[in-house]
């Protein structure tokens, strides 16, 4: 019923969703972020003939800029391409993998000469708005956000964890091309803790620090998170280590 | 006829770290009101039970180590499985258990990842779930030097012992490493880092029915765990 709804609205907008894969990206000095990029999972179809096998790559940043794009190319079904993010030097957004070619998951490492931490891209779209339902976007939701609110067109719920020596920070990703404001709860033991609102630019991203939302003192371990948001978006996890965001980090995906 | 609906899941528990998990991934009221039961049940590496306990469904997460603690003190790693039924409202969405993960008083970063599903789930009606899930694979990095990798593998079958082959890829190098587990034995497989002057690029797992299976990289010289993670299946 829901499905059927939101497949109407979408008509009605003229909203067109694209099929894309994307992974998040994360650039900090000292760390290293390296695409693997592959088709092994052709290795038992047709498909595993004809490589090396184009995989067009666009890197945008937080605020939608695309900051590089690779021509890369993954030699054989069996032989992975590895593909250093190293456009820009401290930054965070997403990139996407054209995957006409490709069959597989693809992965994302942070790490440096000794270690690295690794999780996987999705599969699934982005959304393009025309331009008056960009206009009509920008204005409700400009009078919302003066309230602190946004249009709800799509909620998420994440989980997250704060400790003295540990945290997991929330990387949003705006799938879309309109301006995402996107609200932010969080409730730790019941009580809500934090609310806020982030206007993410179109195809940008946002790296939310948890600290941020939990209360000065608090013995909060685990954080519940609703976000709303006005267009379609996505979220990784960012690990981070005693030395948050300067340290070591892991970034993790979700369902 | 029992209208729940059961998933197997599991996980495995290291002494000395952080591990919380959340009983409903990404969770509303909806989604908590359909986790109708939860049970847990711990084994010893060569597969005996070391107990069995049940959860109360309303938390959000589970101190999955501190409950190891309790139960099965000094054991150096614990396969815990989940036993969940859900009212099969839940589906078509595939109902999952997250997890975070953290080595104490380490510069490293926790990880979080997806509790393995290893059983169940009522496959004809999650999308896409029939695929065939016992054959998998997973790419590694080729450059970081102080990282070691392995499998971390667990036999959930009540009655079935499982012969697995592990298969290593270095370069143009194959080799074939089996592995047999008895009903809840589990294991961990330690993966060459390299042979014959090739780095360790890939590895494969196949087995007659799915284990419970992760990846696992360690760092060298102090073991902590920087990696766990699944495979990745064939065939989608």
């Amino acid at each position: 019923m829901l499905g059927a709804l939101r497949s109407a609205a979408r008509r009605l907008l003229g909203v067109t969703r694209t099929s894309t894969y994307y992974l998040p990206w994360i650039a900090r000095p000292g760390l290293r972020c390296v695409l693997i990029l592959n088709n092994v999972e052709s290795r038992f179809t047709s498909a595993r003939a004809g490589g090396p096998f184009p995989a067009a790559v666009v890197q945008y940043d937080a605020r939608g800029t695309v900051v590089a794009r690779y021509d890369a190319k993954v030699p054989t079904a069996t032989e992975p391409l590895e593909l250093p993010l190293d456009a820009v030097a401290e930054g965070h957004g997403f990139v996407t993998v054209d995957t006409a070619r490709l069959q597989s998951d693809l992965y994302v490492t942070l790490g440096d000469d000794d270690a690295y931490t690794a999780t996987h891209g999705r599969h699934e779209f982005v959304e393009t708005y025309p331009a008056w339902t960009r206009a009509v976007h920008a204005a409700l939701g400009a009078v919302a956000g003066l309230a602190g609110l946004t249009l709800p067109a799509f909620v998420r719920h994440q989980y997250v964890y704060v400790g003295a020596q540990d945290r997991s920070h929330v990387l949003l990703l705006n799938l879309s091309n309109v301006t995402n404001r996107i609200r932010t709860t969080a409730v730790a033991d019941g009580a809500t803790t934090a609310r806020r609102l982030d206007a993410i630019a179109p195809r940008g991203a946002a790296l939310l620090d948890v600290a941020s939302l939990a209360p000065a003192g608090s013995a909060a371990r685990v954080l519940h998170l609703r976000f709303t948001g006005n267009a379609w978006f996505n979220l990784y996890l960012v690990g981070a280590g005693p030395n948050d965001l300067a340290g070591p980090l892991s970034l993790m995906h979700v369902k | 006829m029992s209208s729940s609906s059961a998933l197997c899941s599991a996980t495995f528990v290291d002494p000395g770290y952080d591990h919380l998990v959340e009983l409903v991934h990404q969770r509303d009221r909806v989604g908590h009101r359909r986790l109708e039961s939860l049970e847990l049940e711990l084994y010893e590496p060569g597969g005996a039970s070391l107990g069995r306990t049940a959860v109360d469904t309303r938390q959000d997460t589970l101190d999955l180590a501190a409950l190891v603690a309790a139960r099965a003190p000094g054991v150096a790693r614990v396969m815990v499985t989940f036993d969940a039924r859900y009212d099969s409202r839940v589906f078509p969405y595939r109902p999952h258990h997250y997890a975070y993960l953290k080595l104490r008083d380490s510069p490293d970063p926790p990880l979080y990842y997806a509790v393995n599903a290893t059983l169940g789930g009522v496959p004809d009606r999650i999308e896409a779930a029939t695929r065939q899930n016992n054959f998998e694979t997973y790419i590694f990095l080729s450059r970081p030097a102080g990282e070691r990798y392995g499998l971390r593998l667990g036999n959930l079958a009540r009655f079935s012992s499982v012969e697995a082959q592990v298969i290593t890829y270095h370069g143009e190098a194959r080799a074939v490493l089996p592995v047999t587990l008895a009903p809840h034995e589990h294991a961990d497989v330690q993966l060459p880092l390299e042979r014959e002057g090739a780095r360790l690029r890939r590895v494969e797992l196949k087995t007659l029915f799915r284990l419970a299976s992760y990846v696992t990289g360690r760092r060298a010289d102090s073991g902590g765990l920087v990696l766990f993670d699944h495979l990745f299946t064939y065939f989608k």
